[in-house]
């Protein structure tokens, strides 16, 4: 069988990679860190079941790989690799030490104007080439703007996104985590455009700002409420389309707030370009191409340069690099994310320590049970709030109800394209 | 995805005539040894892509076997074979009003495979099922395993087993750029070129006259040598082509207008003309990719594909569908004469049916 097997496909086998520590459990498998002996490059490897299942390979990772396949930019996560074995698809990406919602938790961070400018405007870039390529993200949110240990900031978790521009495509509108929705989307608008991630990405320039979620609101109509009381209720001239939308229901007017007074701590060209991210009417909102272009990105202060920003550090050090992450006690409970792995940040020194950090994922909860290693007093920054007692804010990711619709909308729809 | 210049497509699947024969007789080869060293060429695929050739059980009479060693298909065999299924494919896509692109992506998935795998080892009925499937999710349309089963009375457990096979052969490359879209850019442009001199429901015409011609040239290799563009420009000119030297009275465009008369005639002729003359100022506009000699050769190349499909013989299929049978599975060879002497009704494609 040997020689007539060398000539079959050349069969990826794990022991290139070597494995690592488990850096999380996502709800359709195990993250893994691993050196990549090819080229001795550290690498996350996300395993997926692929068991007798009623339809096959999962879709989510199906159209992260067929998306990030086309999408080369360093503003976007790289797929190094896809390969099965010993039951499971292997996607290899390159190892991202944090993400910017850590940043942003992170107390002991002071984000200057400049660092902000450095993020938002990566950000931008990354949204820009996707959009270039035709591709929404739909999923924009602190929570998947990964940061590499050069402080680059990519665009990851292409699970919910996807191809746009076939004329008359209908797509659903329940993307995105709640705090990140567009109001068209808000409204149930079933044909739209890049426009719902630059209201994301707004968001997210926000939340930069604040420290803290901007709308959080508690149910979709709440989260409009939301919207409404801080740039008040849409009027007709604003957003002419808006009764045309399936869910449209008038609110009652509230005037707005001055963004002035929304975001006391930015600077005019700052607030300007928010303003126009938060356009209401989607063909008014800016593009993230054009937001690369405006003032904000070109006066002064100039963005800090990626590996000058400041990122989370771990709380102690530790000495210990033999941890097991066999030995698990039930430790903090941190509230976090459903649905997606928690990102933790392995030690910034260089070496390869061993953080034992295995999150397991519920689905329906929104609580997290975070299991720390005993002999590793290396805490991540995921653990701030509870270490001061605080409780942060939960953050709604799509529910499962929502979910149940959406893998509906998403993959049983059949429409004819052409 | 809009961007062909930087796709994947473009990077790893455009080859040459030559690579594409190498690919094809490299595949035949380790096929032909496999025959050799294990009586049969079939694979067995798991669930998880992982795949190995099923080893002739060694029965007593392992001797009488060598002698009645069934024979391995051809390099030509294989190409007729493909060429048939990806008929099929086209069949069955209609069959399930899937809209072109899926139907265009399955072809390209279902050649992409072909370049690294013999029919010997895997049976292109199989396969060509399970690219219909996997072309269906890369293109958001998706079909259960199991309603594309029920749909073509096939048993779906197959689609899905081999769907890992497939996705690794295909390198998880799984955007694919068709000729469609490139052929709506052209008639767009041409709609502009022409002004309103021209009667846009002639165009129209033109427009399905030339995607006819680009399904038949999904049937060729073209989709692995050119870029959807180039295949695109090429239906358009076949297509202008067809109506010119076709008698009128047949053309598409004809039908369009009852009854004729002079006017319309001048018509027509006024709209094909103009076709030619744009088809020059495209092929002139091409110094910066392309010099306008090589566009003119490619488009040249696909012609000649296009005529190559029109004149194969289908004859042949029946023999070597029974042969390979025969190599795939050696044991089956009684059964596959029993179920030849029910479906004896000629050379005709049709008694490779599906069920």
């Amino acid at each position: 069988m040997g020689e007539v097997d060398k000539l079959l496909l050349p069969k990826k086998v794990a022991d290139r990679y070597l494995k690592g520590v488990t850096l999380g459990e996502g709800t359709y498998g195990v993250v893994f860190k691993a050196i990549d002996t090819k080229t001795d490059q550290t690498v996350a490897i996300k395993k997926i079941r692929i068991g007798k299942q009623k339809e096959g390979v999962n879709f989510t990772a199906l159209r992260e790989i067929k998306l990030l396949k086309e999408l080369k930019h360093p503003n976007i996560i790289e797929l190094i690799d896809a390969f099965p074995h010993k039951e499971n698809l292997h996607l290899v990406f390159e190892f991202m030490e944090t993400d910017m919602e850590a940043v942003i938790r992170d107390r002991n961070i002071v984000l200057s104007p400049a660092d902000i400018k450095s993020y938002i405007q990566m950000t931008l870039k990354g949204l820009a080439f996707c959009h270039k390529k035709w591709v929404l993200h739909r999923d924009m949110k602190p929570n998947n703007l990964l940061i590499g240990p050069r402080g680059q900031l990519k665009l990851a978790d292409f699970g919910l996104a996807r191809i746009f521009g076939s004329p008359d495509r209908r797509f659903t509108h329940q993307v995105f985590a709640r705090w990140y929705r567009a109001p068209e989307l808000l409204f149930g608008a079933k044909q739209y455009g890049p426009g719902v991630d630059v209201w994301a990405a707004a968001c997210i320039f926000g939340e930069l700002l604040l420290r803290r979620p901007f709308l959080q609101g508690d149910s979709d109509i709440d989260q409009l409420g939301k919207i409404f009381a801080a740039f008040g209720t849409p009027k007709l001239a604003q957003w002419p389309d808006m009764v045309y939308l399936p869910d449209y229901v008038e609110y009652q007017n509230v005037p707005g707030k001055p963004l002035r007074a929304l975001f006391p701590m930015a600077g005019d060209d700052a607030l300007d370009l928010l303003s126009r991210m938060f356009a209401y009417d989607p063909k008014v909102r800016i593009s993230a191409e054009q937001a690369l272009e405006h003032r904000y990105f070109a006066s002064g202060p100039p963005p800090t340069e990626p590996v000058l920003l400041p990122r989370p550090r771990p709380k102690k050090e530790s000495g210990n690099q033999k941890t097991s992450n066999l030995s698990h006690h039930d430790g903090l409970i941190v509230l976090s994310p459903p649905r997606k792995s928690r990102r933790v940040m392995p030690d910034r020194e260089g070496h390869e320590s061993i953080v034992p950090q295995v999150d397991k994922m519920d689905d329906h909860q929104s609580e997290v049970r975070q299991r720390t290693g005993e002999s590793n007093d290396r805490v991540p920054m995921s653990l701030d709030f509870s270490i001061f007692g605080m409780k942060p804010p939960s953050r709604p990711t799509i529910n499962s109800a929502d979910r149940t619709h959406l893998k509906r909308k998403l993959d049983l729809e059949f429409q004819p394209e052409d | 995805m809009a961007d062909f210049q930087t796709s994947t497509h473009k990077a790893k699947w455009i080859f040459s005539q030559q690579d594409l024969k190498e690919k094809y007789k490299a595949a035949n080869q380790r096929a032909r040894q496999a025959l050799e060293k294990y009586g049969a060429t079939r694979m067995k695929v798991d669930i998880d892509g992982s795949f190995s050739y099923a080893e002739l059980q060694s029965d007593a009479n392992d001797n009488a076997e060598k002698q009645s060693r069934p024979k391995p298909l051809k390099v030509e065999d294989e190409q007729l074979l493909r060429a048939f299924y990806e008929f099929k494919i086209q069949d069955v896509c209609d069959a399930f009003k899937f809209p072109r692109k899926i139907q265009a992506t399955t072809l390209i998935y279902f050649k992409r495979f072909y370049l690294q795998w013999s029919v010997m080892e895997h049976h292109p009925k199989d396969i060509m099922l399970t690219c219909i499937y996997a072309a269906c999710k890369a293109e958001e349309n998706h079909v259960s395993a199991e309603e594309l089963g029920k749909g073509i009375f096939q048993d779906h457990q197959l689609i899905l087993n081999n769907e890992m096979l497939v996705l690794q052969s295909l390198g998880f490359d799984l955007i694919v750029y068709a000729p469609y879209r490139a052929l709506e850019g052209f008639v767009n442009d041409l709609e502009d070129f022409s002004g309103a001199t021209v009667d846009v429901i002639m165009i129209k015409a033109m427009h399905k006259v030339a995607a006819a011609v680009v399904d038949k040239i999904m049937r060729t290799e073209g989709p692995l040598l050119f870029s959807p563009g180039q295949l695109a420009l090429a239906a358009l000119r076949r297509a202008n082509e067809e109506c010119m030297v076709f008698d009128f009275e047949r053309s598409e465009l004809f039908q369009l207008y009852n009854p004729p008369d002079c006017a319309y005639y001048f018509i027509v002729y006024h709209i094909l003309q103009n076709i030619c003359r744009y088809l020059e100022r495209v092929l002139s506009r091409q110094h910066s990719i392309h010099t306008s000699s090589e566009l003119s050769s490619s488009l040249h190349a696909i012609d000649l594909l296009i005529t190559k499909l029109d004149t194969q013989s289908t004859k042949d299929l029946k023999h070597i569908d029974r042969k390979l049978r025969s190599c795939q599975d050696p044991s089956s060879h009684d059964k596959s004469k029993k179920k030849k002497h029910k479906t004896k009704n000629g050379g005709s494609p049709e008694v490779l049916d599906l069920s």
